[in-house]
């Protein structure tokens, strides 16, 4: 089996994420990057994005993230992202329900991620 | 002597003070388990933010570091944000808060300094409010529980950073109730801005970071979401430990209750037996008269 890094996906209120995997791709704020095991120790900003994880070559989970940083090692990845949603999880039903009572920046987030299920 | 029909009343009454301090005894407790958990769900995203920027905050240069990080030179004025509950029936809860308020502000005036308050819930500011009538900046309600998410406190940050910005104070520091545990809360004052190193940390290998943009750049994004994410999880600790306050309060008032209820059962009791036998003394004296 291939090296595998460990990626945390943390959140305010939760740890939305957590496990080893293969590969990550980040949406950085200066463009996206991926993130193999032994990657430099990076500080990141980000920026609204699809955050892709992929195993044995193919994208397993997605979610989509806003707001945060990201704290790369060489054997894990740290994301600290303000909002974050599960794409795999959640439905544009739950999306609507959520829309209700956002605010205008939450709003913005819970339409693009609309879009990206 | 107590006449009985007033005992009884008496008695009533203590029993419905009771049931209601045991319900909201309950009621506390089972909000407390959920909101230990989301208080303790946010520690790791809070706690990582700290390493994040300390770690940066080592690496920044002072000369062009943000003020955000390092302070101004010159503090003229220091804002307290105050952390509070809405609700009372919470024991020393917001009573603790409140002395803790009067201190911070009676020592930084000391030191020459000029107070400003942001009061997030309504107990501290009904407490204070003779001592701080001309010292708000501004107050919110209702931030706690279920009304608590992440993009209500972030308008009050963005409040607080815009006062910064605009010079209204200097300095600032959050006064909250810190959740230990179901029988301990602790006040503790925490500063916010300058932001407060926690430099006894070896940061192993840190030194070769990579930055992306560079470091002050991203310190410039950074600080405004600490801030965030500190008053953030201070409303979360703090809405644990009132609810773990009100738990305990609560409890000791039903026990009192009971307590009430056994003594005056007993002088009820008494007077009934007096009164029997003051009839029988009565029937008894009358017949032997006869």
């Amino acid at each position: 089996m291939a090296d595998a890094i460990k990626l945390e996906i943390v959140t305010p209120s939760r740890m939305l994420f957590s496990d080893s995997v293969e590969m990550v791709v980040i949406p950085g704020s200066e463009g996206e990057f991926g993130v193999l095991p032994r990657h430099a120790p990076t500080l990141a900003n980000l920026q609204r994005g699809a955050l892709n994880v992929y195993n044995n070559g193919t994208v397993t989970r997605r979610f989509l993230i806003e707001g945060g940083v990201a704290d790369v090692l060489p054997e894990r990845v740290i994301v600290l992202a303000e909002r974050a949603v599960d794409l795999d999880a959640v439905s544009t039903q739950n999306l609507d329900e959520q829309l209700v009572n956002a605010t205008e920046a939450e709003a913005a987030f819970v339409n693009a991620a609309k879009e990206a299920v | 002597m107590a006449n009985l029909k007033d005992l009884k009343t008496r008695i009533n009454s203590v029993k419905s003070t009771q049931k209601i301090t045991s319900a909201m005894k309950m009621v506390a407790a089972a909000k407390l388990r959920r909101a230990q958990e989301s208080a303790e769900a946010n520690r790791p995203y809070s706690f990582r933010m700290q390493q994040v920027i300390s770690g940066l905050a080592s690496k920044a240069i002072k000369a062009t570091a943000p003020e955000l990080l390092i302070g101004r030179e010159i503090v003229q004025t220091h804002l307290l944000i105050v952390v509070s509950a809405d609700k009372g029936l919470c024991g020393g809860f917001n009573g603790s808060i409140a002395r803790q308020t009067r201190l911070e502000i009676k020592r930084l005036e000391k030191e020459g300094k000029s107070v400003l308050l942001y009061m997030i819930g309504k107990k501290a500011a009904d407490n204070l409010r003779r001592d701080i009538k001309d010292k708000i900046f501004g107050r919110v309600e209702n931030l706690q529980g279920s009304d608590l998410d992440y993009n209500k406190v972030d308008t009050v940050s963005q409040e607080i950073l815009t006062g910064f910005n605009d010079i209204y104070f200097d300095q600032v520091s959050i006064i909250y109730n810190q959740f230990v545990n179901a029988i301990t809360q602790n006040v503790v004052s925490k500063p916010l801005i300058p932001v407060q190193l926690n430099d006894d940390k070896e940061d192993t290998g840190a030194s070769n970071y990579e930055y992306e943009p560079d470091e002050n750049e991203l310190l410039e994004q950074l600080l405004p979401r600490n801030i965030t994410t500190q008053i953030y999880s201070a409303l979360l600790e703090s809405f644990a430990a009132e609810l773990a306050a009100r738990m305990t309060a609560m409890d000791n008032a039903t026990r009192n209750a009971g307590d009430m209820i056994d003594s005056l059962t007993l002088v009820y009791n008494r007077t009934r037996q007096a009164n029997i036998t003051k009839e029988l003394i009565e029937i008894i004296s009358g017949a032997e008269a006869l």
